[in-house]
């Protein structure tokens, strides 16, 4: 790790490194080797030879806390940072998931296409929600918008697992209609922090609830 | 194991606290562009000449704001509106209106058929079953027909050389903005389509060809008949026979859905099932 320190002199105060999980990033020690100056530095987590499920549990770790955040956006300020960090590990978690229960549901001849479908449409809609986001004048990283646009499918999941299990349809349409407007909520919350204009924050809204709403509409009719 | 030295020459940047950067906004080219492409200073740092293959490109296109996307769409359902051909061109095409009037109509073609099917299949008791392939379906057509047949008419008229080189008069995106915003009206009457009864669906389709056919012939027939050769203005011909044509495919394959009672003795059993005919 030391051999990806910056050659500059010292770290600018503003810019802190987010190596692995570690939010205590140490400052980088220098010494003298021979002559030469040398700058190492130590993320605060040896990963080398730790055990791989301390590993695997680290990343599942990082992979609900941004769910938490994503889900539950009250907590402003810290919060947001983690979703800094983004992954897409857990988007597709939650979209594979959402396609296997649609498909275990659906009639055998067409399991196939549903799975195809949901998937296809959870990739390519989020892509094309966040490049319309940038194409609208959003400032967004690119791979940023796809993580939160994907963690945001995680309602849909649980409104998909009731109606695995509850035929009645007075029941599955509020949980859908529910999971919906989660999704939105969360979603939303994530592009007020993407400084669009107020005249054209619908265009950019719109998208989101026509791609959420023929997900929940594919849970609901399945 | 040996880091990275830290070179003289980066010491030196730090030592430079005075960096100005350049402002590359000169206001000739702002009036350049002014002229055609709607500059309303929403992106502002947004470079002005850049690539086709980047997406700064694009945001010129979608460069619009709520107001003006939804006048552009309810500006087509009145041929009496005196903004009725001008309306979508004018400060400047976007993309943003056709592209996800496009996409609204898939998914709604797809929700209100299914809708339409378990409305029927209830009325009718029959077991709701649902076909998925609807969607695809929907998307292929609504897409190909929405953005191929625009891009195919600009090629022939391109090169054929009735439109100019530098895109004037009727450049790639305002056809292909032409045919996205005529494709609205189907929309509220694909909702419409719902309910269950022959006559209604076919006046509604009826209306929902009309409207966008004379759409389309209004905004394409002044390119068309700028041409020297006559024989071109036939083209009319085929813009409207595909326009029909794909009035009556969606008819068929999502406004089909009729309630039909097991119990009816004029039907026969084998056509007695609500699949779209």
């Amino acid at each position: 790790m030391d051999q990806l320190a910056p050659p500059s002199g010292s770290p600018l105060p503003g810019v802190s490194g987010n190596i692995g999980s570690s939010s205590t990033t140490a400052g980088p020690t220098r010494e003298m080797l021979g002559g030469v100056r040398v700058e190492t530095r130590f993320g605060g987590v040896d990963t080398l030879d730790e055990p791989i499920t301390a590993t695997i549990g680290r990343d599942l770790l990082s992979i609900f806390n941004k769910l938490v955040q994503v889900l539950y956006p009250i907590r402003k300020g810290a919060g947001r940072e983690v979703l800094k960090d983004w992954d897409l590990w857990g988007p597709l978690i939650l979209c594979l998931l959402l396609g296997i229960m649609l498909s275990v549901n659906a009639p055998p001849n067409q399991a196939l296409g549903v799975f195809t479908s949901v998937i296809m449409i959870v990739c390519l809609g989020s892509l094309v929600v966040t490049v319309q986001a940038k194409l609208l004048g959003g400032r967004v990283s690119f791979f940023q918008g796809l993580c939160v646009l994907g963690y945001c499918v995680a309602p849909l999941n649980i409104a998909a697992l009731v109606s695995c299990f509850v035929r009645v349809i007075y029941v599955r349409a509020p949980v859908a209609i529910l999971a919906w407007a989660w999704c939105i909520w969360a979603s939303v919350n994530f592009l007020d922090g993407t400084k669009i204009e107020a005249q054209r924050i619908l265009l950019a809204v719109y998208p989101l609830l026509l791609f959420y709403f023929i997900l929940a509409w594919m849970i609901l009719i399945q | 194991m040996a880091g990275y030295v830290s070179i003289e020459a980066d010491d030196r940047l730090e030592e430079q606290p005075d960096l100005e950067f350049k402002t590359f906004e000169a206001p000739a080219t702002n009036e350049q562009h002014g002229v055609g492409r709607a500059n309303r200073g929403y992106i502002a740092d947004a470079q002005r000449s850049t690539s086709f293959w980047s997406l700064d490109y694009y945001q010129t296109f979608f460069d619009v704001d709520t107001k003006t996307v939804l006048f552009r769409c309810i500006n087509t359902l009145n041929p009496l509106s005196p903004t009725y051909t001008s309306a979508h061109l004018n400060p400047a095409p976007d993309l943003y209106g056709p592209f996800w009037t496009l996409t609204t109509l898939i998914f709604a073609l797809f929700i209100t058929s299914s809708l339409a099917h378990s409305i029927v299949s209830y009325l009718s008791d029959d077991p709701v079953s649902y076909d998925f392939a609807l969607l695809s379906v929907a998307m292929g057509l609504v897409y190909t027909y929405g953005i191929g047949v625009p891009v195919i008419l600009w090629g022939v008229l391109r090169y054929g050389g009735i439109i100019g080189t530098g895109g004037e008069g009727w450049g790639l995106v305002e056809a292909v903005g032409v045919w996205g915003y005529a494709m609205f009206v189907w929309i509220p009457v694909s909702i419409l389509c719902i309910i269950p009864i022959r006559l209604v669906r076919w006046i509604l389709t009826g209306v929902a060809f009309g409207l966008s056919g004379y759409f389309l012939v209004r905004n394409v027939y002044p390119v068309l008949a700028s041409a020297d050769q006559k024989a071109v203005r036939l083209l009319i011909v085929i813009v409207a026979a595909l326009h029909a044509a794909l009035a009556l495919v969606f008819k068929v394959m999502f406004f089909s859905y009729y309630i039909i009672r097991e119990d009816d003795p004029k039907k026969p059993i084998s056509t007695s099932r609500s699949f779209p005919r």
